[in-house]
């Protein structure tokens, strides 16, 4: 196997396939660090690409979610770091391989921020939490995608249920369509997307039949969005 | 003590010893280094308060306040931004906050009022519209009109026409709607949104009577 530099990371983004994530590691090294480059990781304008850039020749390699199971984006930007140079081996999460684990995150009395947090690192790490965090009865909900600026989760109640395709991903189903679009009757939820993302559409779809609140925002979020989303979660108690 | 409510374009400031209400600029507020409100909301407000309150609640808490129905609509029209809450039973059943695609709508009607010295107390509503995606893009529709032919004041009354027809979509399209903030005092407003549906203006400071039961 290669010896790479100390600081040298294999990237991905959306849920890849385990089985490959399992094979990028075993291809190009069992101890680099995954890291998921759909996140704010600083860059200047902080996308998947922007993000692959600047780790640059510390990236051994990308695993790319392609298929339903992420937007186009993700078709697209494997695209790009591929013609960029990045080796990019491209991931189509198959309905055969969904799988039933327990949505013990989604449910837990948790700050959401931490909740979100832990469900995304199954991706890398599906082993059963240790121990057991206790559930609760949901007040609020949030449905979608994790955002790139987490400060809009604090506004939340650690009894806030999760719902979207973040739920989907701690199933281990992240292209179930029906289950992204399951949210509890008459539990106020926001409805969260990015700007210009595919998902707004269902977002808004939903939020119209559940009387929920549609929120998106592009890049950073900024104070009014906090300010509406903040009212929603006080007013509608 | 004074409450405020720092609008992007207006802010209405209440002394709660002396009953006085004071409009000002914001142009001119934002002057005012050294003045502080005991509660205030608004987009201008921070920094300028001992607590800050979130415009929607306060929006919410002074129709609570000044609407005795049990299920309404109300709209707070800025110059920057648009916000909506409806109640059913009293309590919110939703709300919402146009924040970017609709944004200084109301500021660009001022502006575009200000350069073609159109009175809006006395500029008839027209029949017609222009889209209305945004400022910028409205004002270009606006221009667009003149260079065609139509009058200035026209022009401008189809811009506040399609202005009306994106709040009352904002909306919902309902039957009735209360109406808060500067556009109260704007006939032609007022009456172009009763060619869709009934108005009550509830004038300028609903948002400070949201703060002022918060105090309670």
């Amino acid at each position: 196997m290669k010896k790479y530099p100390a600081d040298t990371v294999i990237g991905y983004f959306g849920f890849p396939r385990r089985k490959v994530l399992r094979e990028a590691r075993e291809r190009f090294g069992l101890d680099l660090p995954l890291v998921d480059l759909d996140v704010d990781r600083g860059a200047p304008d902080s996308g998947i690409v922007d993000n692959a850039l600047r780790f640059g020749s510390a990236l051994a390699a990308v695993v790319a979610a392609v298929g339903e199971d992420k937007c186009d984006r993700g078709r697209h930007a494997a695209f790009l770091l591929r013609r960029m140079g990045f080796p990019v081996i491209e991931s189509r999460f198959p309905e055969e391989e969904f799988e039933n684990r327990p949505l013990v995150y989604s449910r837990a009395r948790l700050p959401l921020r931490e909740k979100i947090d832990r469900i995304m690192a199954t991706v890398v790490d599906p082993a059963a939490p240790e121990p057991v965090p206790a559930s609760c009865e949901p007040t609020h909900g949030f449905w979608g995608v994790p955002p790139h600026d987490f400060r809009i989760l604090d506004l939340f109640p650690e009894t806030t249920h999760i719902y979207g395709w973040t739920r989907c991903v701690e199933a281990g189903r992240p292209s179930d369509v029906e289950l992204e679009c399951r949210v509890d009757e008459g539990i106020p939820t926001v409805f969260f997307t990015q700007s210009f993302c595919a998902k707004q559409d269902l977002a808004h779809y939903l939020a119209e039949m559940h009387r929920g609140l549609a929120v998106d925002c592009h890049r950073e979020i900024n104070d009014s969005i906090l300010a509406k989303v903040e009212a929603f979660v006080r007013l509608s108690r | 003590m004074k409450i405020a409510d720092c609008g992007s374009t207006y802010s209405k400031i209440l002394d709660l010893d002396s009953g006085a209400l004071e409009i000002v600029a914001t142009k001119e507020l934002v002057r005012r280094k050294s003045e502080r409100y005991e509660v205030a909301t608004g987009h201008c407000a921070r920094g300028r308060c001992a607590v800050y309150r979130n415009e929607l609640i306060a929006l919410a808490e002074g129709g609570l306040a000044l609407v005795a129905e049990g299920d309404f609509s109300l709209v707070d029209v800025g110059g920057r931004d648009i916000k909506f809450v409806r109640l059913k039973g009293r309590k919110v059943e939703k709300l919402d906050w146009n924040l970017s695609c609709g944004s200084t709508t109301g500021a660009t009607l001022e502006l575009l009022g200000n350069y073609y010295d159109i009175d809006f107390s006395t500029l008839p509503p027209s029949d017609r519209w222009v889209n209305v995606t945004c400022g910028v893009f409205g004002m270009e529709r606006v221009l667009e009109q003149i260079s065609l032919g139509t009058s200035p004041e026209e022009s401008v009354a189809m811009f506040l026409h399609g202005f009306v027809r994106n709040v009352i979509d904002f909306l919902g399209r309902p039957a009735h709607f209360h109406l808060s903030g500067g556009f109260c005092e704007n006939p032609c407003f007022v009456r172009t949104a009763e060619r869709y549906c009934r108005v009550t203006p509830l004038g300028r400071t609903v948002l400070l009577e949201g703060l002022k039961k918060g105090l309670e």
